[in-house]
């Protein structure tokens, strides 16, 4: 009893330092945004005063909230769908060969590893109208006949952005669905084959219903990176043209930032914050299901 | 008739395998395209950038761009910075990680499961929550625009995932192990210094790695609380040059491939310590 008390003490007491900092780089101060969701904060005599929901009302009633809601909703769905379909095509392609596996592995996570801000500056160089290379390819093929401005044509902007974005992170979902690919077993695929199976039948009678679990880890993880974004849109197109990429991190960077209206912009990162819970519920359920 | 059958089969595998190979070879080549077309653009005279069509291999080198950046003592305090504080976040997320992990997992504290889950989870948590405490904090301390405010920001971030990766590498490691430690007598500490400390140090070096790259590379923070060299980090320096008036895309390649630069060994070597640290099996000899 008494020995089984001090390892209690002893576990925790190791622990304490790290709980303590956590407590106030993390808890602290998630907890504090809280608060100033419903408070307004005055600039000019750096005054707070308690105004319940109003900040909450304020979005609801604003044009550029809505603006951004349907903005990241788009975002959410392009990025994780594409994202998909690429990881899972490359996931299936490295799965089934055994040479040069490593080498074309090691390729691919090149740019999960890569800093955001290059990434960034690697896609504004690539889509430059004069001077970048995709307009340069895209001319000399003949495929178009004078140049596209990528990122500043409100129409292109969002979908150059979710490409360059994909480029990022589908190693991420590449090797999360490639770890669920090593649990399909073998014979069964054998078995099938010498049953006369062909390759879509057991796609979808074999390999899609075992890596269902990790096709819904990807997506969770996927739609989580999309939610958060900030650094490739404010780098690329600082939300612009005309707010058409302004997606949920940038409004409230602008309302914080720019605007200085910190209650709103707390407010607002509480419903990103909410919308993630939703997602990480959604995804909760579907694992107890599967 | 049998034998028919099986060779158009064969083949068919074989045109598959084929195809598998040309797709992978096309994914990576969409990979590395963007760097290599960095690297072609960082070597190029700047004169050569306007002509049309765009000139792909230049025929005069030249490592002009190289040699502006690194005389621009912006860039170079900039990297300093990076530097110091990816250092000091890596030290203090290793030396609040590793008793926390250790307490946690081997001491077995009851409930330490559910609160490494916690801890990981705030990994999901928008970064866009902590704009406005954090600087609320920083202004109140006097810490905005300094290293050591930026270092506290950062440890949101690197403190739960190094917690998770060290408290993972000790979950590996037999109990019976320290068990037998302390049957020949060590005591608590001797046991964590001779017999825990060392097999985990893969696992120890991969956590410090991922969190010096997580620092090296974060941008966020260091935009929002940083105004002056005094405190801004490389990346920031790097959206500085976009912002300016004539962008010198030269330059700005040049910089970027030397930021990329420092990020290439830690991950080769932290995925020699992936493989090591799953190979070895923890009860050897």
């Amino acid at each position: 009893m008494l020995k089984g008390r001090t390892k209690f003490i002893k576990g925790y007491l190791f622990a304490v330092p790290l709980l303590v900092v956590l407590a106030l780089a993390v808890l602290f101060p998630a907890i504090y945004n809280l608060g100033i969701a419903f408070y307004k904060y005055n600039v000019t005599d750096q005054n707070w005063q308690f105004i319940g929901f109003q900040n909450f009302v304020k979005l609801w009633n604003s044009v550029y909230f809505w603006n951004s809601f349907k903005i990241t909703l788009l975002w959410v769905v392009g990025n994780v769908s594409l994202q998909l379909v690429v990881g899972l095509a490359i996931a299936l392609a490295l799965n089934s060969i055994i040479r040069f596996r490593g080498v074309f592995s090691g390729i691919l996570l090149i740019p999960w590893v890569s800093s955001f801000v290059v990434v960034a500056i690697l896609f504004i160089w690539i889509y430059h109208p004069q001077l970048g290379v995709l307009n340069d390819i895209l001319l000399r093929l003949r495929l178009i006949d004078k140049p596209i401005a990528w990122l500043a044509s409100p129409q292109l902007a969002q979908i150059s952005l979710i490409l360059a974005n994909t480029w990022k992170f589908f190693p991420l979902v590449m090797i999360t669905l490639f770890a669920g690919l090593q649990d399909v077993p073998p014979g069964l695929i054998e078995a099938a084959q010498v049953d006369g199976a062909n390759r879509l039948q057991i796609f979808r009678k074999i390999i899609v219903p075992t890596i269902l679990p990790s096709i819904s880890t990807g997506v969770l993880l996927s739609t989580i990176w999309a939610y958060n974004s900030f650094t490739l849109p404010i780098i690329m197109t600082g939300g612009g043209p005309m707010r058409a990429t302004e997606i949920f991190g940038l409004y409230i960077f602008k309302l914080a930032f720019d605007a200085f209206d910190f209650g709103a912009a707390a407010a607002a990162s509480l419903v990103l914050f909410v919308q993630i819970l939703v997602v990480i519920m959604l995804y909760l359920r579907v694992v107890e299901r599967e | 008739m049998e034998l028919r059958t099986a060779s158009i089969g064969e083949r068919s595998s074989r045109l598959m395998k084929g195809f598998v190979y040309a797709f992978l070879i096309l994914a990576s080549a969409v990979v590395i395209f963007p760097y290599l077309w960095m690297a072609l653009t960082s070597f190029k005279p700047i004169e050569e950038f306007f002509t049309y069509p765009l000139t792909w291999f230049t025929r005069n080198w030249t490592l002009n761009q190289y040699g502006g950046v690194l005389e621009d003592s912006k860039f170079l305090a900039s990297l300093r910075n990076s530097f110091l504080v990816s250092t000091m976040v890596t030290a203090i997320s290793l030396g609040l990680s590793i008793p926390a992990a250790y307490g946690l997992t081997r001491l077995r504290a009851p409930g330490g499961n559910s609160i490494l889950v916690g801890i990981l989870s705030s990994q999901f948590f928008p970064p866009m929550i902590f704009f406005i405490p954090f600087y609320i904090i920083l202004s109140k301390f006097k810490l905005l625009n300094t290293l050591s405010g930026l270092v506290f920001a950062y440890l949101s971030v690197t403190l739960p995932i190094c917690t998770w990766m060290v408290a993972t590498t000790f979950r590996n490691i037999p109990q019976e192990l320290e068990e037998a430690a302390k049957v020949d007598g060590c005591g608590d500490l001797r046991t964590i210094f001779a017999v825990v400390l060392p097999l985990a140090v893969p696992g120890i070096i991969t956590a410090g790695l991922f969190a010096f790259v997580l620092a090296w590379q974060e941008y966020i923070f260091a935009l929002l609380y940083t105004t002056t060299t005094a405190a801004q980090t490389a990346p920031v320096i790097l959206f500085f040059y976009l912002g300016q008036h004539q962008i010198d895309y030269g330059r700005l390649m040049a910089a970027a491939i030397l930021l990329s630069l420092p990020v290439i060994f830690p991950f080769a070597l932290m995925q020699r310590y992936f493989r090591q640290g799953r190979g070895e099996g923890s009860i050897k000899g």
